[in-house]
């Protein structure tokens, strides 16, 4: 199969109607469709596309599409590779708006969605843990936890401003503090 | 206008989210306060049904925002929005890759965004717990809390056994 942009973006799209359950079963869909059927990147690449979509902003299965289908066509290759994963996400969604608004009318479907709203917390719960136990590793990211969490929740600060209030803590803590070994980002 | 209103704030949604999609939610949430757009029970609606819709959760929330708001144009605005500092940022940084990754800044700045952007997420959930929860929630919840102990599960189990729950609470008027 040639790496042309219709076929980058016909292979994103199946992995996009794949896609389901959170972005991060793309890993796997990708090492299946891209480094095992195709061989057209090899898994470390993959990896290290994955790694580095968790450290820019952004949707993580959309950052890997875009610096996967950059690497096997440029622009043109990125372009076709975002919009092959997107698009299933908004016809689907787009569809099921629709017929919701003759669905929830029922008694039973509204009080179905209250008890999916427990599920969405625990499922809220489980990236908290998941993302606490890879980002809170010593004080100095419990206190950033707790601020955040605090200025959130209590005050009702825009979370923009408090990502923009973090990226300067970053940034000054670079220049003006030593450099210490636990604070690297480890792969 | 509500389509530059879209744009606007799903741009600001795709640059400052850092961490997955579950990232996208508290700045979602924080639209229920700032905006009329949807409810937080709405917003709770949409990223359970995201999960069992293909594409990644933060695309779909994106989507149904817009097409609640705006009808179609607003989904697709909504929709490019969320996705345009992604595409712009990824490309530039495929272009100077191992520059960029061992960049001290950028080494300090991802240390500090991490646990932030899970502090942001911890407090939708608090948020949620508060506004949504009664006596018969917070026996779920406490039940699935304990689940999660044990083993890790798919979403959709916490999400099928939930739903279940709450149709049989709402046929029998249980609820609170």
């Amino acid at each position: 199969m040639d790496k042309n942009i219709y076929n980058i973006f016909k292979l994103f799209l199946k992995v996009g109607m794949l896609l389901l359950g959170g972005g991060y079963v793309i890993l796997p869909l990708l090492q299946s469709e891209l480094v095992e059927k195709r061989a057209w990147i090899d898994e470390n690449e993959l990896y290290d596309f994955y790694a580095l979509s968790q450290s820019v902003p952004g949707i993580i299965a959309a950052n890997v599409s875009i610096f996967t289908g950059y690497k096997l066509r440029k622009i043109p290759g990125a372009i076709s590779a975002i919009v092959g994963i997107t698009l299933p996400a908004f016809v689907s969604i787009v569809i099921l708006a629709q017929i919701m608004g003759y669905i929830i009318k029922f008694r039973f479907i509204e009080s179905m969605f209250w008890g999916i709203g427990i599920g969405v917390l625990t499922l809220i719960f489980l990236a908290v843990k998941e993302m606490w136990a890879r980002s809170v590793v010593n004080r100095r990211t419990s206190v950033l936890f707790f601020a955040a969490f605090i200025l959130s929740a209590f005050f009702k600060i825009s979370p923009a401003i408090i990502i923009i209030i973090s990226i300067i803590i970053g940034i000054l803590m670079a220049r003006f503090l030593p450099e210490k070994k636990e604070d690297k980002v480890g792969q | 206008m509500i389509y530059l209103q879209l744009i606007f704030e799903f741009l600001k949604i795709g640059l400052f989210s850092f961490g997955g999609g579950y990232a996208t939610i508290p700045f979602l949430y924080h639209l229920t306060i700032t905006k009329d757009w949807f409810t937080s029970q709405q917003l709770s609606d949409m990223v359970a049904l995201s999960s069992i819709t293909p594409g990644p959760v933060g695309v779909n929330v994106a989507t149904f925002a817009g097409v609640k708001t705006a009808g179609i144009l607003g989904a697709i605005f909504s929709t490019t929005s969320v996705i345009l500092p992604s595409l712009v940022i990824c490309i530039i940084l495929s272009k100077l890759l191992e520059k960029f990754r061992y960049n001290r800044y950028v080494q300090s700045v991802i240390s500090v965004l991490k646990p932030v952007s899970c502090g942001l997420l911890a407090a939708v959930g608090i948020s949620l717990f508060i506004d949504n929860l009664n006596l018969l929630g917070l026996i779920l919840f406490g039940v699935f809390i304990f689940l999660t102990i044990k083993e890790k599960r798919e979403p959709i189990f916490y999400l099928a056994i939930s739903a279940f729950v709450g149709m049989v609470a709402g046929f029998f008027n249980l609820m609170g």
